[in-house]
C-alpha cells in the first residue's frame, strides 16, 4: 500500500476512501445526516409494533440467557479454587454474589470430589435446559460474503437470521422465536412496501429500469428487522450485561481490588473514543463497497435482461469485459473494507489489550499477594470484558447503522411516495355519458410540455382515433383518462365529475387500457386474463380471445388456455403477444376501452379481422384508439389529430379530408401514396 | 424452474458427483492452486505453533503465576531468570512442593506478559495476512467462474433464454457461481482444515491421556449417526426452501417489471394476495430448514458437552490424586505437566473442546452442505452449459466483398412438433433491399435469426457468397451483420453511448451520421444535453418512435455489409417513415438490407419482396409485379390500406 510516489499514494488513498459512485442510479447520496438517521431509525422502531408479543418473548428469553450466563464463571471459580486447588469454601475475602449463596451453602462442607460431582450434575441439568457447556444456537447458510452473494440470497439469510447465546431447549425456543420475529417484521414491511409499489403513480413506472430497481428495493426490507432489533434487543441486552457485571464487580471485588472498579468505569469512555472515529471511517468504506457491489449486479442484470439485443449487436465480449471489471472492482472494495476493518480492529484491540494487560497485572497481583484466589482470574476477566463489550457493541451498532439505514431510506422513500391511494373521493358506480377533457396541459417532471390546452369531448358509443406524429402526446392524452397521469392544468371530467374528486380505483374499474408494449406475465394465458378480471367466466375469456384473434394460436398450444407462457410471453411472436394483451383488455368488459397502438405488430389481415370485431365491441362503449395506421383510423367515428401537444383538428375522416391544407389530410396522403398502383 | 424440481426427485449425493464437481471447477481453481497450497501450508504451521505456545502459556500462567509452582529449566532460560526460580529436582515435583516467592511470581508474570505482547505483535499480522490471502484466493476463483459463466450465458443461443425467466437466469449465474465457490471451499478445504485441527487436538490430548482422546473419538460416532439420520430431512427442506425462494424471487421481479400492466388492468389486489402467499411460503420453508439445522446442532453439541463434563470429572479425580500424565514426564524440562495439575486440567479441557466442538462444527457444516448440495445439480447445470452454436475448428474468413446472401432449402423448428421454416430458398444481392412479409408467425424473424447464426438450420444451408455460415466464426458473422430488433432496448448511458453501443470505437461524427440516417439527429439535438443526454431512469421520456430511431441508428453506425431491420418503422409516423426509408436507400448502396415489416408504405420501397406463409416463400418479386399478380400479396396490401381510399 505504501509503495510508489506520493501522487500515486494519494491516488490509491483516493481509491480506498473516495466517494466513487460506480452506478449513481443506486444510492445517490452516500451520507445520511444524523437527523435523517434518527427519523429513519424511529420509523424502523415503530415497525416493532406489529410483533409486540414475539418481541417481548424474545427479550424475556434473552434476559433469561443473560442470567444463566452470570452464573457460569462463578461455578468455574469453584472448580478451580475449591476442587482442583482444594481450598475450603469461603477461604478468600471475595464474597460470592447473592444468587450464588444458596449454591455455595449447599456445597459447603463437601469434599472436593463431592463438590465436583454435584457440579457435574448441575452441568447436566443446565445442558438440557440452557445448553450449558454446549454453546449457542445460530444457523447461517451459504458461503462467505467475501466471495459474493447476490443481494436477494443475502436478504433471505438476513430475513431468517437469528441467534441465541443459550443452547439446549431454552436456546432452541429463543432461536425459533428470533427467526419468527425477524421474519414477521420483514414480511410486514415487505408486504406493505409491495402494496405501495403497486400503487405508485403511472408516471413513475414509465421506465423499464424502474422495474428492476423496485425489485431491489423490495429486497432491501431484509435489513430493516435488524435496524429495529439491534438498538432494542441487542443493545438492550448488552447494556444489561454491562450493568450487571458492573454491579457484580463492585459487590464482590470492591474490597480486594478497588482499582478494578474504577478502571471498569474509565474504560467505557476510552473504548467509545476509539470505536467511534473508527466506525465513521468504516461507514464510508462500506458505502463505497456496497455501491461497487450494486454496480456488478447491475451490469449483469442489464446484460441478461437485454440478452437478445446484446447478442444480435455482437456486444457479448464487451459486456463480459464490463462485468468482469466491475466484479473485480467490487472484490477489491470488499478486500479494502476488510483491511481497513482489520487495521481499525488492531487499533481498537491495542487499546483494549493494553487495558486488559493492566487488568491482568492487578488481578495477578491480588492472587500472588493472596487477596484473591486463582479462580477469581476467570471471573474477573470475564466480567471486565462483559463491560468493555458494551461500548464495542454500541460502536458496531453505529458502524452498521448506515448500512442498515441506506435501504430503510429507499424503502420509506417509496412508502411515502405519492400514491394512487391518496386519490380518494366519490366512488363512481357506473359511467353513463362519457369523458370531457377541458383545457388540459400536461408537462413532464423535467418541464417539457406534452399537452397544451387540449379539449375533447367523448361519449359512450363513440370510437375515437387519436392520431399524430410520434411524440405528439397521444399516449399522454390516453393516460389522463384512467388517471394514470394528472393534468398540470385543466380538468378531466367523467360523467361531468372532475376526476380529481373521484375515487381513482372506481374510475379505473371502468377503464381498460391496453399498452403499446406487450407485457404478459409468465403464467398461463388464463392467469393473464384473470389478472385483469378475476371474476371472468370461461365464456367471457374465450369470447375475448376470439375477438382479439387469439383463438387460432391458443387452440394450437399444448394446454390451450392453460398453457404457461415463458418470460414476458416471449415464446409467442410479438403479434401474438399483442393480441393476447388486447384480449386481456377486452375481458374486463369496461365502459371505456383505450387501445394504445394496439396493432403496430399485427399483419394487416389480422388487424382487419380484429377491427371488424371491434365494431361489435364498441357498441355502448367509448373506444379510444391511438394509432398510426390509416386502416385503423378510418374506421373511427371521430379523429383527433394531435401535433406537438396541440389538438389541431377533430372530425370524421371525410370531414378532415375535405380540408385542403389540413394536417390530417397531409398525413393521410403520405401514407396512402404507397397504396396507389 | 418452477415445477421442474419437486421433493420427489431429490438428487442423490454420490461421492462421484462431488468429485465431478471438483473436476469441473478445476479449470477455475487451477490458476489459484499454488496460492491455495501455500495458504494451507502456512495455516497448518501457524495453528500447530499456536497450539504448542498455548500449552506452554497455560502451564506458565496457571501453575507458575497463579499457583506459584517453580519453573521448568527451559522456561527459566526463556524468561532470563536465575536458578532460584527453577525446580530443584525436576523429576520429582510430586512430593516436595517447592514454591516461588511473591516477588519471583511477579517477575515471572511480567516477563511472560512481555513475551505474550511480543508474540502478539508477530502473530497478529501473520494471521491477518493469511485471512486476507484466503479472501483474495476465493474471490479470484469465483471471479474466474463468474466471468466464464456470463460469457457462456451470452453465447448461448436464444433457445435457452426463451425457455426460462430472467429472474431465474440471474439467480443461477450470480448466486450459483458463489455457491459453487462456497461448495468447493466447504466440501474440500473447510473439512480438511477442520479435520487437521481435530487430529492436532487429539494428538495433544494423547500427550495428557490417550484414553480421553479415545473417548472423544467414540463420542463422534453418535454425532455422525445423528447427522446421517437428519440428512434426508435436511435435504428435503433445503430443496423446499430454495424452490420457494426462487419462485418468490422470479415472480416478484416479473411483477415489478410488468407493474404498469398490472395497474392498467387493476390487478393490484390479485398480485398482492399472491405475493403474500409466496412470501409466507418462502418464510415458512426458511424457518423449517433452519429449525432442523438448529435441532441437529443442539443435539450434537449436547453429546460433545456430555463428554466434556464427564471428562472433567475424571480429570479432577486425577488432579486430586496427583496422577501422572501420559507423556508429561518426557517433556518435563519444558512444561510442568508431569502430573495432573491446574494447568494440565485447563489445557486438556481446551484440547478436548477443540476435538469435540471441531466435530460438531463438521456436523454443522454437513448440515449446511445439504443446502449447497441441493444447489449442486444446478451448479452442474451451469457448468455443463455448452453453447449450441460452436465455432468451426478451421474457420473461413468472412467473405469480402459481399455479393449475396442465400438460403438454400432451409428447414427449422424450435420445437420439432411445430415446424417454423419449411424449405426456404432465397437470394438477396448486394445493393438491394429485401422486404420479408407475411402474417404473424409466418417465420419472418426466424429467417433472419438463422442469418445471425442465433440458431443453425435443421436442414439446408445459409450462405454468404458461397460460404456456409457454419464455416465462419460466430463472432465474424455477427461482426458483419447489424440488426435493429423489434423490441427497442435502451441501455443505461448517454444517447451517444446507446447509438455507439455495438460499434468498435465509434467516433462522434459516425454516431451523428448514423443518427441522421435514422432521422434521429433532429430530436436528439433538442434533448437537454443533446447526444450526451443520459437515458434510462432520469433521461426524460423518449417516445417509442424516438426509441425506434435510436435502435436504427445503433444498427446503422456499425456500417456492416448486412443490415437487418425488424419492423423498423412500426412506431414511426408516416412522415418520419418516408424520411428514414429515403435515407436508408441512399446509405445502403453496397449492402444487403433486409426489412421485416407489415407496413405497406415501408415494403414498397424494397427491391425484392418475399411473402412468407407457413414457413415458405409463396411469392417473390417487387411491389408492382406482386400487385399485378393478384395473389396473396395483393390481398395483403388491400387489407392494409383499405379498398375505399381514393384521394
Amino acid at each position: 500500500m505504501s509503495e510508489g510516489a506520493a501522487a500515486e499514494t494519494a491516488n490509491v488513498v483516493d481509491r480506498f476512501v473516495g466517494e466513487h459512485h460506480h452506478d449513481d442510479r443506486i444510492d445517490v447520496d452516500t451520507e445520511i445526516s444524523s437527523a435523517q438517521a434518527t427519523r429513519l431509525l424511529w420509523r424502523c422502531l415503530k415497525l416493532l409494533g406489529c410483533a409486540k408479543s414475539l418481541f417481548a418473548a424474545k427479550f424475556a428469553l434473552q434476559v433469561g440467557t443473560l442470567c444463566f450466563q452470570l452464573l457460569t464463571p462463578w461455578i468455574a471459580k469453584i472448580v478451580i479454587d475449591n476442587v482442583i486447588l482444594q481450598k475450603p469454601i469461603g477461604a478468600t475475602d471475595v464474597p460470592y454474589p447473592p444468587f450464588m449463596q444458596p449454591i455455595v451453602a449447599f456445597l459447603d462442607g463437601m469434599t472436593p470430589l463431592e463438590i465436583m460431582f454435584a457440579l457435574a450434575m448441575g452441568y447436566l441439568a443446565g445442558l438440557i435446559l440452557i445448553g450449558m457447556r454446549a454453546g449457542e444456537v445460530s444457523v447461517g447458510l451459504f458461503g462467505s460474503s467475501f466471495t459474493g452473494q447476490d443481494e436477494t440470497a443475502a436478504a433471505e439469510n438476513k430475513i431468517s437470521g437469528a441467534y441465541s447465546e443459550s443452547g439446549g431447549l431454552w436456546g432452541l425456543a429463543e432461536y425459533a422465536v428470533g427467526v419468527r420475529l425477524s421474519q414477521r417484521l420483514a414480511n410486514e414491511l415487505r408486504t406493505r412496501l409491495f402494496q405501495r409499489l403497486t400503487r405508485l403513480p403511472m408516471a413513475v413506472l414509465a421506465e423499464k429500469r424502474t422495474g428492476d430497481s423496485l425489485y431491489r428495493v423490495l429486497y432491501d426490507t431484509a435489513s430493516i428487522p435488524w435496524a429495529a432489533l439491534d438498538p432494542t434487543l441487542t443493545l438492550g441486552t448488552a447494556i444489561l450485561t454491562g450493568a450487571a457485571n458492573m454491579v457484580l464487580i463492585g459487590y464482590s471485588y470492591e474490597a480486594t481490588a478497588p482499582q478494578l472498579v474504577w478502571l471498569a468505569w474509565a474504560v467505557l469512555p476510552l473504548v467509545f473514543a476509539v470505536t467511534f472515529p473508527a466506525s465513521n471511517i468504516m461507514r464510508r468504506i462500506n458505502q463505497t463497497k456496497r455501491s461497487a457491489g450494486s454496480a456488478t449486479t447491475n451490469a449483469m442484470e442489464e446484460t441478461v435482461a437485454s440478452i437478445d439485443a446484446v447478442q444480435s449487436l455482437g456486444g457479448m465480449r464487451a459486456e463480459a469485459e464490463k462485468f468482469a471489471s466491475r466484479s473485480l472492482e467490487s472484490y477489491f472494495r470488499e478486500r479494502v473494507a476488510f483491511v481497513v476493518g482489520l487495521l481499525l480492529f488492531i487499533g481498537a484491540a491495542v487499546a483494549v489489550v493494553a487495558i486488559g494487560l493492566w487488568v491482568v497485572i492487578i488481578v495477578t497481583d491480588g492472587i500472588i499477594e493472596g487477596r484473591m484466589s486463582p479462580g477469581d482470574f476467570g471471573v474477573l476477566f470475564g466480567m471486565f470484558f462483559g463491560i468493555v463489550f458494551v461500548p464495542i457493541e454500541i460502536g458496531s451498532f453505529w458502524l452498521n447503522l448506515q448500512t442498515k439505514l441506506a435501504p430503510a431510506r429507499r424503502i420509506f422513500f417509496f412508502i411515502d411516495y405519492e400514491s394512487d391511494d391518496d386519490h380518494t373521493g366519490t366512488a363512481l358506480a357506473r359511467i353513463t355519458q362519457g369523458v370531457d377533457i377541458e383545457h388540459v396541459d400536461y408537462a413532464y417532471p423535467d418541464g417539457r410540455t406534452a399537452l397544451a390546452d387540449v379539449s375533447l369531448a367523448m361519449r359512450l358509443g363513440e370510437t375515437i382515433a387519436i392520431v399524430g406524429p410520434s411524440g405528439a402526446g397521444k399516449t399522454t392524452l390516453g393516460c389522463l383518462i384512467p388517471g394514470f397521469l394528472t393534468p398540470t392544468r385543466g380538468r378531466v371530467l367523467i360523467d361531468g365529475q372532475d376526476l380529481a374528486t373521484l375515487d381513482i380505483d372506481a374510475v379505473r374499474s371502468h377503464v381498460a387500457y391496453v399498452f403499446q408494449e406487450q407485457s404478459l406475465l409468465a403464467e398461463s394465458i388464463r392467469e393473464n386474463l384473470l389478472l385483469a378480471n378475476s371474476d371472468a367466466t370461461e365464456r367471457q375469456m374465450l369470447d375475448a380471445l376470439e375477438l382479439a384473434g387469439c383463438m387460432p394460436f391458443v387452440r394450437e398450444m399444448p394446454d390451450g388456455i392453460d398453457t404457461p407462457l415463458g418470460l414476458s410471453g416471449n415464446t409467442l411472436s410479438v403479434g401474438q403477444q399483442q393480441r393476447l394483451c388486447i384480449a386481456r383488455g377486452l375481458v374486463r368488459d369496461t365502459r371505456i376501452l383505450i387501445l394504445d397502438e394496439p396493432t403496430s405488430a399485427l399483419d394487416p389481415e389480422t388487424e382487419k379481422a380484429l377491427f371488424d370485431a371491434m365494431d361489435r365491441i364498441a357498441e355502448g362503449r367509448l373506444l379510444i384508439v391511438i394509432a398510426h395506421r390509416l386502416s385503423t383510423i378510418r374506421r373511427a367515428d371521430r379523429i383527433a389529430f394531435l401535433d406537438d401537444g396541440v389538438l389541431v383538428e377533430t372530425g370524421t375522416h371525410d370531414e378532415l379530408m375535405q380540408r385542403d391544407a389540413g394536417a390530417y389530410r397531409r398525413f393521410v396522403e403520405l401514407q396512402s401514396r404507397d397504396a396507389g398502383p | 424452474m418452477r415445477g421442474t424440481e419437486t421433493l420427489a426427485d431429490l438428487p442423490p449425493i454420490r461421492a462421484r458427483r462431488i468429485l465431478q464437481l471438483a473436476l469441473k471447477c478445476w479449470p477455475f481453481i487451477r490458476p489459484m492452486f499454488k496460492h491455495l497450497l501455500l495458504l494451507l501450508g502456512n495455516a497448518a504451521l501457524v495453528s500447530l505453533a499456536l497450539l504448542a505456545l498455548g500449552l506452554l502459556g497455560t502451564d506458565l500462567f496457571n501453575n507458575k503465576i497463579l499457583v506459584g509452582d517453580k519453573l521448568q529449566p527451559l522456561q527459566a532460560q526463556l524468561l532470563f531468570v536465575d536458578e532460584s526460580f527453577v525446580l530443584g529436582d525436576i523429576a520429582d515435583n510430586v512430593n516436595e512442593r517447592e514454591v516461588l516467592t511473591e516477588s519471583q511470581r511477579k517477575t515471572v508474570r511480567t516477563r511472560a506478559m512481555i513475551w505474550a505482547a511480543g508474540l502478539l505483535v508477530v502473530v497478529a499480522p501473520l494471521v491477518g495476512g493469511l485471512v486476507y490471502y484466503n479472501i483474495w484466493i476465493w474471490q479470484m476463483i469465483n471471479q474466474n467462474l463468474r466471468v466464464a459463466m456470463i460469457a457462456k450465458a451470452e453465447h448461448l443461443s436464444l433457445k435457452y433464454h426463451s425457455q426460462s425467466r430472467v429472474g431465474d437466469a440471474i439467480f443461477r449465474i450470480y448466486q450459483d457461481s458463489a455457491t459453487i465457490t462456497s461448495l468447493v471451499q466447504e466440501t474440500f478445504v473447510g473439512p480438511a482444515a477442520a479435520l487437521y485441527n481435530i487430529v492436532l487436538a487429539l494428538a495433544f490430548l494423547c500427550f495428557f491421556e490417550p484414553r480421553i482422546a479415545l473417548a472423544a473419538v467414540f463420542a463422534m460416532v453418535p454425532m455422525i449417526l445423528a447427522a446421517a439420520w437428519a440428512t434426508r430431512l435436511l435435504r428435503e427442506r433445503a430443496l423446499a426452501n430454495r424452490v420457494a425462494f426462487s419462485n418468490l424471487t422470479s415472480r416478484l421481479q416479473e411483477i415489478m417489471i410488468a407493474l404498469r400492466v398490472v395497474k392498467a388492468n387493476k390487478g393490484e389486489g390479485r398480485v398482492l394476495e399472491r405475493f403474500d402467499k409466496d412470501s409466507h411460503r418462502a418464510l415458512d420453508a426458511a424457518f423449517s430448514l433452519r429449525m432442523t439445522i438448529a435441532v441437529l446442532e443442539v443435539a450434537v453439541t449436547a453429546i460433545a458437552a456430555l463428554v466434556t463434563i464427564g471428562a472433567e470429572y475424571v480429570i479432577v479425580y486425577w488432579v486430586l490424586g496427583e496422577r501422572e500424565t501420559f507423556l508429561g514426564a518426557a517433556a518435563v524440562t519444558v512444561i510442568g505437566f508431569a502430573v495432573w495439575n491446574l494447568g494440565a486440567f485447563e489445557d486438556a479441557r481446551e484440547r478436548l473442546g477443540g476435538a469435540l466442538f471441531g466435530a460438531t462444527g463438521l456436523v454443522g457444516a454437513w448440515a449446511r452442505l445439504q443446502d449447497l448440495f441441493i444447489g449442486l445439480e444446478r451448479a452442474f447445470y451451469l457448468l455443463d452449459l455448452e453453447a449450441d452454436i460452436v465455432d468451426p475448428d478451421h474457420p473461413a474468413p468472412f467473405p469480402e466483398p459481399l455479393e449475396s446472401v442465400t438460403w438454400q432449402n432451409v428447414h427449422f423448428a424450435y420445437d420439432p412438433a411445430l415446424p417454423v421454416l419449411q424449405g426456404v430458398d432465397l437470394v438477396a444481392r448486394s445493393g438491394t433491399i429485401t422486404a420479408i412479409v407475411g402474417g404473424s408467425g409466418a417465420g419472418k424473424s426466424t429467417l433472419v435469426s438463422l442469418l445471425l447464426r442465433l440458431y443453425d438450420p435443421d436442414r439446408g444451408r445459409v450462405l454468404i457468397n458461397d460460404t456456409d455460415l457454419r464455416r465462419l466464426r460466430v463472432d465474424d458473422i455477427r461482426e458483419g451483420v447489424a440488426i435493429a430488433l423489434q423490441r427497442n432496448v435502451l441501455f443505461a448511458g448517454t444517447v451517444a453511448d446507446n447509438i455507439g453501443y455495438a460499434a468498435r470505437r465509434p467516433k462522434r461524427a459516425d454516431i451523428e451520421a448514423a443518427a441522421r440516417v435514422a432521422s434521429a439527429d433532429g430530436f436528439i439535438r433538442e434533448l437537454a444535453n443533446g447526444y450526451d443526454t443520459e437515458l434510462g431512469e432520469r433521461g426524460g421520456k423518449l417516445s417509442s418512435g424516438q426509441r425506434q430511431r435510436l435502435s436504427l441508428a445503433r444498427a446503422i453506425v456499425r456500417n456492416t455489409p448486412i443490415l437487418i431491420l425488424d419492423e423498423p418503422t412500426a412506431a414511426l409516423d408516416a412522415e418520419t417513415e418516408v424520411e428514414v426509408m429515403r435515407n436508408l436507400r441512399g446509405w445502403g448502396r453496397d449492402k444487403v438490407v433486409f426489412l421485416i415489416t407489415h407496413r405497406v408504405s415501408t415494403i414498397r420501397n424494397a427491391d425484392q419482396i418475399v411473402f412468407l406463409e407457413q414457413g415458405r416463400p409463396v411469392e417473390v418479386g417487387d411491389h408492382e409485379s406482386l400487385r399485378l399478380a393478384d395473389g396473396r400479396y395483393r390481398s395483403f396490401v388491400d387489407a392494409a390500406v383499405g379498398e375505399s381510399i381514393r384521394v
